[in-house]
């Protein structure tokens, strides 16, 4: 009798374990919604919350704003924003989490790797997304995904027409890190288009060791152009340890991932002596244009650490919705992900352009029908060289 | 020209990991244990490192209080989380020192944040000897660990206390018997290894001023490594075993078509070295008995 | 027909693989009526593989008495080649195909066990800590190579994209794969095999006296232990739609090995029951927990796993352990006499044990190697 009860027992307490998150019955998240609902997902801790918060920051701002406007047809909208550590395993708790929230429209994840689940999860509830930092080139692969920044492979191609160009018979170096997508991403397409008179020193690292580069240092030492597209982190990390090896009249250049370097805690960019530079969508330093009230605007609310051009693409990003909402006249605050993401994708697929984009260089910004953006990108000197 | 800044290179990482392996295996030679929180402790003094630099700015002060701290937080750990396993399996004991090395890193990440901190250092301009351009930081480290090698390897041979340490390691009852006190020997390897960490931590500082929780892991397992490849338990062997590991390591991220797998080729070299001598290179067979 | 080969083991001793057989099935009839949400789906299937992960790593660690810290490599293996073998075969099936799922989980399987055996042979023909040493090194090989593969073969650092099995019934495969994994393991323990690979875990000298082929049945465990590794990674690729070889680290590896740990080594239904415990918490506590409070978690974890095992194996708690024995609590009288007294941890206090050691001893000149390997934890009852 005894053994019968403790079987028992312990069937029921594992299955009222098992049940007690079973949250039965399908229904429409959406059904009640009082606001347009945006989520989100990306680094709000942890090593790049750099990017993470300003994206965070930079819809917020694009959000309240156009609530504080009337919103579109008098419906407000509203941010739902959740942390994935730069973690893609978290991705699914949090993209569930925010759909049982009523998420009709989103801005995906703010890092490469986690948009990638991002894009699988999505694509199954045709829910429409449109990152502002995601550069990888699968992350538009589904037709429901769009991105705001340019994609690796055209940052890679950009980059090698830019050496290409300016650097014909010369030697430059390349230090990338290969086991990164983003960095990889970036190299395989710059390789591949760079012009055969540019002779390259290519070094590379990995995870497991991010933090000290004396041998990749000692073999870029006599290039005076050295291609990084990597983070911020490891390419501070480099320019120390390369300090007095370097030629001081080198130049490091790298992609959007250098967004941020000079405001990493304790790395002083002065101190440096070669020119950083960057290829980027947006121009921190406007002093007129739209760019300008973005930056004014930004740093009153949230200061000027976290702002980059992740910033001003999530903001971007939330006005793009607005005005693809606006042109497709969209009225029904409880529409489910899945119709507006029909209505959105027929908009943005039919010739919508996207006007005063803080980010580009002014012009009206554009998709193709793989979801990447045509914009105009800006060559931008973080840190002169010391002279 | 190459070939001898990569061997300076290799030399200065190399002496990294055997002062770490050194910690390892001295740990597992007297205590016959794996310290798996052993690069832990490297993480532990590099924070103190950072957190005295800022306040006093001056480094040699930093590192001092550093070893000092990772003395403390070494023996504490061994009081508490070791010492009353003695005597039960060593799997239990491994995976006390799995979960010591996960409360250090979480503790570490409560206090500081789980953004990477930078720790300045002053600018010192590179060596130049001919077309030789070397970091000065890179010589430091260099010099630094061989002396420290010798030193202890003085230590061990000369000393009663090296000598009390390397009875322990031969045979635990004996040396009891002797009337040594196995247990404070014990107290003194972890509070070495942990000092030997600490210095680790300035140097890998040193090289990349870029600290984390995480920061002694990857170093710790590559110097765990190191000392399985040179025969845990031996003191010489943690240092061949570091020394080569920092070799291969510099010449693999010379040569690009291999550099992408100089991790996969460094755990690859220890497996194959088990396979070809278990003991590893230096290390002693031990035979089996009932 | 004996579907279960218990042994001298009561039904009661398997309580939860028979509440994961009433779960599968009243699942299986929610989501057939009412339907499931998704994101209970999801963690459905994130529970099973950690419940198999566990599992498998069990056979291991409790009842072989080794220790694998690669445990994530395998898993990563079966992940990968699996996962490629159903996208190659995907036209030919067709979506959605049961045989391709069923087939590409047999070959991941399969593969990471080849690879158990390739890592095993020379591994556990030693005695000691290798094991630990030589699957630490090869999970880390395997994260490594899969990372710097190309873009067309294994996916690279974006990682490998598998096919979109139809999420309403992957989770009915999973439970299959989980009760199957069960009915392995259970019956192999307690199976003539299963015994010899216990009595190798309690006395690797006197099981080789006894006849046992240590080394046949080392490799037994450690291979049906990777064969079941390599399954869950197969599952997880389709549960996620995507491999990432940069989450099977070290890390990883340490996190199944803690479940196994707190649900008691040596214990199926303790690994079952603190796998689906310690991923549902941690599902819902990420949740609550964001940001840097989720810090605290890990937190916890390192003060419960240390504690857990200082209590459990002290020597000098021995006496309170027995004191207070839960499962002596619950009914004394079905207490087996032989594990009441265990006091082979006092024997190490005995000052003649020492000469007696050296009796025994061939080599005579270290004493202490082997002596704490015998009062290892106790088997799966």
């Amino acid at each position: 009798m005894k053994k019968i009860i403790r079987i028992v027992s312990f069937v029921v307490s594992l299955l009222l374990v098992l049940t007690c998150f079973a949250g039965c019955g399908k229904k429409s998240y959406t059904a009640d919604n009082k606001e347009f609902i945006i989520g989100l997902s990306g680094p709000l801790t942890g090593a790049a919350a750099i990017y993470g918060i300003g994206v965070k920051n930079g819809a917020t701002l694009a959000v309240d704003e156009i609530n504080a406007n009337g919103g579109l047809n008098g419906i407000k909208f509203k941010l739902e924003a959740t942390d994935d550590m730069h973690d893609s395993t978290k991705v699914a708790t949090n993209y569930s989490s925010l759909l049982e929230k009523g998420m009709q429209v989103s801005l995906g994840c703010v890092t490469s790797a986690p948009c990638a689940e991002w894009t699988n999860l999505s694509y199954d509830d045709n829910l429409f997304f449109i990152t502002p930092s995601a550069s990888n080139d699968d992350v538009p692969k589904y037709e429901n995904g769009y991105q705001m920044c340019f994609a690796d492979g055209n940052q890679g191609k950009a980059a090698a027409e830019y050496v290409s160009k300016n650097f014909a018979g010369e030697t430059i170096g390349v230090f990338y890190k290969s086991d990164d997508n983003y960095s990889n991403g970036i190299f395989e397409q710059f390789k591949a288009n760079i012009s055969k008179d540019v002779k390259l020193v290519e070094t590379v690292f990995t995870s497991a060791n991010e933090t000290s580069f004396d041998s990749q240092i000692q073999q870029l030492k006599n290039c005076k152009f050295i291609f990084m597209p990597i983070y911020y982190t490891p390419a501070s990390l480099f320019m120390t340890q390369a300090k007095g090896i370097i030629a001081d009249d080198a130049v490091y250049y790298g992609c959007d991932g250098f967004d941020g370097i000079d405001s990493i805690e304790g790395f002083d960019i002065k101190s440096v002596p070669q020119q950083v530079s960057m290829l980027s969508h947006f121009d921190s330093k406007a002093t007129e244009g739209v760019a300008a009230e973005f930056i004014k605007k930004y740093t009153d609310k949230f200061g000027a650490d976290t702002l980059n051009q992740f910033a001003a693409s999530a903001y971007d990003c939330v006005y793009a919705i607005y005005q693809a909402m606006k042109k497709a006249n969209v009225d029904d605050v409880t529409i489910s992900a899945s119709d507006l993401c029909d209505i959105l994708t027929e908009t943005f697929q039919g010739g919508f352009k996207f006007k005063n984009a803080v980010t580009g260089a002014g012009d009206d910004v554009s998709w193709d029908k793989n979801g990447y953006v045509n914009k105009t990108a800006i060559k931008f000197i973080i840190k002169d060289a010391n002279k | 020209m190459e070939i001898i800044t990569t061997l300076i290179n290799g030399l200065s990482i190399g002496g990294i990991y055997a002062m770490i392996a050194l910690g390892y295996t001295m740990v597992y030679g007297i205590a016959k244990m794996l310290n798996f929180a052993h690069g832990d402790i490297i993480m532990v003094g590099g924070y103190t490192i950072y957190v005295f630099m800022n306040i006093t700015g001056h480094p040699l002060i930093a590192v001092a209080v550093a070893v000092v701290f990772c003395v403390l937080i070494g023996v504490t750990i061994e009081k508490v989380a070791y010492k009353p396993l003695r005597g039960a399996s060593p799997l239990a004991v491994l995976i006390t020192a799995i979960g010591v090395s996960y409360l250090l890193q979480s503790l570490a990440q409560i206090i500081f944040g789980s953004a990477p901190k930078m720790v300045q250092f002053p600018d010192i301009k590179p060596i130049q000897i001919g077309s030789l351009k070397i970091q000065v930081y890179t010589l430091i480290t260099l010099v630094a660990s061989i002396i420290v090698m010798v030193l202890l390897t003085l230590f061990v041979k000369y000393t009663n206390i090296g000598r009390a340490m390397l009875a322990t390691s031969e045979d635990r009852s004996a040396t009891e018997l002797m009337g040594i006190n196995v247990n404070s020997v014990i107290t003194i390897t972890f509070a070495i290894g942990s000092a030997l960490a600490a210095l680790a931590g300035l140097f890998y500082l040193l090289k990349a001023p870029n600290i984390s929780n995480t920061f002694g892991s990857m170093p710790g397992i590559k110097a765990f490594t190191a000392a399985v490849i040179g025969g845990i338990g031996s003191i010489p062997g943690a240092m061949l075993g570091g020394i080569l590991l920092g070799m291969v390591e510099a010449i693999s991220y010379n040569i690009p078509a291999i550099a992408p797998y100089t991790d996969a080729i460094e755990f690859l070299i220890l497996i194959v070295i088990l396979l070809v001598k278990p003991a590893g290179i230096l290390g002693k067979r031990r035979r089996e008995k009932v | 027909m004996k579907i279960f080969h218990f042994g001298r083991k009561s039904l009661s001793h398997y309580y939860s693989t028979f509440a994961i057989i009433i779960a599968a099935i009243v699942f299986f009839v929610l989501s057939i009526s009412i339907g499931l949400e998704k994101s209970t789906i999801f963690l459905l299937e994130k529970v099973i593989i950690a419940v198999i992960l566990a599992v498998s790593l069990n056979l291991v660690v409790g009842f072989l008495g080794e220790l694998s810290l690669g445990h994530a490599g395998f898993m990563c293996l079966g992940a990968y080649l699996g996962g490629k073998f159903a996208t190659i075969v995907e036209p030919t099936l067709g979506k959605d195909s049961p045989l391709n799922l069923v087939l590409s989980i047999l070959i991941g399987g399969a593969v990471a066990a080849i690879f158990g055996l390739v890592i095993g042979l020379p591994a556990l023909r030693l005695k000691g800590d290798y094991l630990a040493i030589v699957t630490l090194g090869f999970g880390e090989i395997v994260k490594s190579v899969f990372q710097n593969t190309t873009r067309e073969s294994f996916g690279g650092a974006l990682g490998l994209e598998t096919p979109r099995f139809n999420k309403d019934y992957l989770f009915i495969y999973c439970f299959g794969a989980l009760i199957i994994s069960l009915w392995v393991s259970i019956n192999l323990i307690n199976s003539k095999h299963g015994r010899a690979i216990t009595s190798i875990r309690d006395n690797e000298i006197a099981a080789r006296a006894t006849g046992i082929n240590v080394t046949k049945y080392k490799l037994l465990a450690f291979t049906v232990s990777s064969f079941f590794a390599g399954v869950a990674g197969v599952l997880y690729s389709f549960s996620n739609y995507n491999v990432q070889s940069s989450k099977f680290g070290y890390n990883y590896s340490i996190e199944i090995l803690v479940m196994v740990v707190l649900g008691g080594i040596g214990s199926i239904n303790g690994s079952i029951i603190a796998a689906a415990l310690i991923t549902f918490i941690n599902t819902e506590l990420a949740q609550i927990l964001t940001g840097n409070l989720a810090v605290l978690q890990n937190l916890f974890y390192a003060i419960i796993l240390i504690v857990i095992v200082i209590y459990g194996n002290s020597p000098a708690l021995a006496g309170i352990r027995e004191k207070y024995d839960p499962s002596k609590l619950f009914d004394k009288k079905r207490k087996d006499p032989s594990t009441i007294k265990k006091d082979d941890a006092k024997w190490n206090k005995i000052p003649t044990k020492i000469a007696m050691d050296e009796l025994l001893s061939v080599d005579v000149s270290n004493s202490d190697d082997n002596e704490n390997d015998t009062n290892n934890t106790k088997g799966g009852n």
